[in-house]
């Protein structure tokens, strides 16, 4: 048994040795494909933001999806809450549209998983995003995580985890980094009551990164999603 | 008689003023007690000790033999006062007022003891009228009323004639009289003019600058042999000398030229007067005013005893 | 005691002041209802800024439950004057009146009247407090919908679950009646120490006006007495609005308001004990 799963490994280290034969542009161009599978879908999700001076519960809402940049979350009633509208919270959105260079950085191996790390350089310079890096897991044909530079937002870090609807590449936990910028009104305009802040412990307050999670509970795909439902308010 | 209510030793100063200073007396069952002395002589300072508004800082009220600190609520229940001003709840009824005061009383009022006593101050069909639309005599009037509600045996009434008309004052004398005869009341009326506490107290008590100057039955202090008869006369020496062989030179006062001056009870002064013609005086005028009165008038000064004196 | 009751209540109920008070609630509610309506948009969007630059916030922001928190915060400062209309008019405006010896010189005893003036503004109190729930929350919500509120505060952007709200608003008027009770009782002291209603109710509203800047002045000299003042306290209510809600804060500040408010019975129920009464 042992020895057939040292076989086993060995094969699966030439098959991903094989696989880089294939160029880094191929990569790309085969990953963007597999995600156009995906037109749009409507998906139920529990959104989580983690922003320092934030504090919001758990959101469940619908979050549609219309390819390539529609995006929108429906609270049924309650506040949908979004980063700023240039970036969307969708893999697809995370990675530069239209003619790119692409820059094969190699492999690295993040919490036992070997990726491929590919950067992307979008020939468009008016474009929201002026670079992208992207890991990918060749084996399974997946982005797992994304770091995207963008003209207006920062930078945008985004992990992800697959299940159910893998064959979709669609993921069931998406995590996002953000940088957040400070929060501070004037305490004469809240009249705060301030007792609250003395008592919990300082944290750092110089810590400006903070992270969205948003977990699919599940998908509809390819439902043919009406323009309308974006431009509802 | 018993002793309805006894002061003893009263003394109040507000800050270094002796507004009242040791001052005692005490008032019997049935009588109707004048409480005379000129404006800020130390009245109401004193009425407000006897219901407890005011603390003394030194003496003790007795009422029914009870110290008044030791069981002031039970012994007011037994007390009807108005004091000072009869003020009540202008934005209220006559009778939300009457009412209200008779629900504080701490005794079941029934409806029909209200109407009795909207009756005896003669406000009946008045009761449904605000009370800031009364006539100054009205109030006065619903004032005994919320005083009496409660069927109190003693009722203080503190300047009960302030601002009323000459009608007014002879309805609320009369008002009184009847409390105190018809409904066995025992009253203590305050007053800063004699002849008010005159004509309907039997006993008096009058103070000056916080003291007692004087107390007494009314028909003792008021005696009516203590009468100052004045006889104005053109000048007659003549006169004077035989006056002073007669029997009248015992009534004889002294008083300037122009004038004869007697104590003596009035009842004599027409015989006076005839043997005076006799003599051949020319007599211009007869004025009499009591002893007392000259004696308060010299106190206090006060212009309405003077009008109503001379 | 229940009967001495009863004729307060019947007094403070038959004067015409007393409902000014509702009717100042109810104008400053509409005044800001009617400004949100037209204007409640911008104002949003000018609250939200610092936010907006980072997140898209859509739905309904301007619902009830918002409106009804921007109308408790501004009359923040109005609601003490109501009640000390009232609580500060309890004593003095019997004094000013005349009524007081008529009172006093009544089976009553003085404790007990001033007991019964508290209980008399407390229940003045509290029904301008239901007063509020209606027409600030009741009516917004009928007039802006149901939502999820945001709470703004100096360091923090809190959004609060729609079905997660009344129980907060409950809560939050329950600690205004407390907050007002201390309010109420400070007047009575006042009131006890005046001869008319004029200045217990203006220093009513001076002291809280003074407390209040004090309150929310930061400069070190004063922080050391802000955890004493009341007026620290009185914006208790908002910590139910906050999350997770600070229970040990908010139970500190009712501590306060509730020895300040047995501070200011005792201290008038000992001073009208021994007043002369010369009104």
């Amino acid at each position: 048994m042992r020895k057939f799963s040292a076989i086993a490994v060995a094969v699966f280290c030439l098959s991903s040795f094989a696989a880089r034969a294939v160029s880094g542009e191929q990569l790309f161009d085969l990953l963007r494909k597999k995600m156009l599978t995906v037109k749009d879908y409507t998906a139920e999700v529990k959104m989580k933001i983690n922003v320092s001076y934030m504090r919001i519960p758990t959101l469940a809402g619908t979050l549609y999806f219309k390819s390539p940049d529609k995006m929108k979350l429906e609270r049924h009633g309650g506040l949908s809450i979004m980063l700023k509208k240039n970036i969307n919270l969708t893999v697809s959105n995370m990675i530069p549209t239209g003619s790119v260079t692409v820059l094969d950085m190699g492999n690295v191996t993040i919490d036992g998983q070997n990726l491929r790390v590919l950067k992307i350089i979008p020939e468009d310079d008016q474009g929201q995003i002026i670079l992208a890096k992207i890991w990918v897991d060749e084996n399974s044909m997946l982005v797992a995580r994304t770091e995207t530079t963008t003209r207006n937002d920062g930078t945008i870090k985004m992990a992800l985890q697959y299940g159910k609807y893998i064959s979709y590449a669609l993921p069931d936990k998406v995590t996002i980094d953000v940088d957040v910028k400070d929060f501070k009104l004037p305490k004469g305009v809240t009249m705060d009551y301030n007792e609250v802040r003395d008592e919990t412990p300082k944290k750092e307050t110089k810590n400006r990164k903070g992270t969205i999670q948003l977990n699919y509970i599940s998908y509809q795909i390819n439902t043919g999603i009406d323009d309308k439902v974006f431009s509802k308010k | 008689m018993e002793i309805i209510l006894e002061a003893v030793g009263l003394t109040k100063s507000f800050k270094k003023h002796k507004a009242v200073d040791d001052l005692s007396f005490a008032i019997k069952r049935g009588e109707v007690y004048g409480f005379l002395g000129q404006n800020g002589a130390g009245k109401s300072t004193t009425i407000r000790m006897l219901v407890g508004l005011i603390i003394p800082d030194k003496g003790k009220v007795f009422i029914n033999g009870t110290e008044f600190i030791n069981g002031r609520r039970h012994l007011l229940k037994n007390i009807g006062a108005i004091i000072e001003r009869p003020d009540m709840y202008g934005y209220l009824s006559g009778w939300d007022n009457l009412k209200m005061m008779a629900a504080l009383s701490n005794k079941n009022i029934k409806q029909q003891r209200i109407h009795e006593v909207l009756e005896i101050v003669g406000l009946k069909g008045r009761e449904k009228d605000r009370v800031s639309a009364y006539s100054q005599g009205m109030k006065q009037r619903m004032g005994i009323a919320i005083a009496m509600i409660h069927n109190p045996d003693l009722l203080i009434l503190d300047e009960p004639t302030n601002g009323l008309d000459p009608q007014g004052i002879s309805d609320m004398r009369a008002l009184i009289l009847s409390l105190s005869r018809d409904h066995g009341k025992t009253i203590l009326i305050s007053s800063h003019l004699l002849y008010e506490i005159e004509q309907v107290a039997t006993s008096m008590l009058i103070i000056h600058k916080g003291k007692k100057l004087s107390d007494g039955r009314v028909s003792d202090l008021l005696h009516p042999d203590d009468t100052l008869t004045e006889v104005a006369i053109a000048p007659n020496e003549a006169i004077k000398a035989s006056l002073a062989a007669s029997a009248w030179s015992a009534y004889l006062q002294p008083a300037n030229d122009n004038a004869l001056l007697f104590k003596m009870n009035p009842s004599l002064i027409p015989s006076l007067n005839k043997w005076l013609v006799a003599q051949g005086a020319e007599v211009r005028s007869i004025a009499s005013k009591h002893s007392f009165e000259s004696y308060f008038l010299n106190i206090t000064n006060d212009t309405a005893v003077k009008n109503r004196t001379l | 005691m229940i009967q001495l009751l009863r004729i307060e209540l019947y007094k403070i109920f038959k004067r015409p002041r007393t409902y000014i008070s509702f009717a100042i609630v109810t104008a400053i509610s509409f005044i800001i209802q009617l400004a949100m309506i037209s204007d409640g948009k911008s104002f949003i969007a000018f609250a939200l800024q610092g936010v907006s630059e980072q997140f898209d916030i859509h739905g309904n922001v301007l619902n009830g439950y918002l409106i009804a928190y921007i109308i408790l915060q501004s009359l923040l400062m109005q609601i003490p004057l109501l009640v000390a209309l009232v609580a500060g008019d309890s004593l003095a405006g019997e004094a000013g009146m005349g009524t007081l010896r008529l009172l006093l010189s009544k089976p009553v005893s003085r404790m007990q009247l001033v007991l019964v003036k508290f209980m008399g503004s407390f229940i003045y109190t509290l029904l301008l407090i239901i007063w509020l729930a209606i027409i600030a929350l009741f009516l917004s919500l009928l007039l802006f919908g149901q939502g999820d509120m945001i709470n703004l505060k100096s360091d923090a952007f809190i959004l609060l679950l729609k079905d997660d709200i009344m129980w907060r608003y409950a809560a939050a008027f329950a600690f205004a009646m407390l907050a007002m009770t201390t309010i109420a009782s400070m007047s009575i002291l006042l009131s006890a120490f005046a001869d008319n209603s004029i200045g217990p109710i203006m220093t009513t509203m001076g002291i809280v006006v003074v407390l209040t800047i004090l309150s929310n002045l930061e400069l070190p000299l004063f922080s050391l007495v802000k955890p004493y003042l009341f007026t620290t306290h009185m914006i208790g209510w908002k910590g139910f609005f906050d999350d997770p809600v600070p229970y040990a804060a908010i139970g500190k500040s009712a501590f306060v308001l509730v020895a300040y408010t047995l501070i200011f019975l005792t201290a008038t129920i000992l001073y009208f004990n021994r007043k002369d009464i010369k009104s």
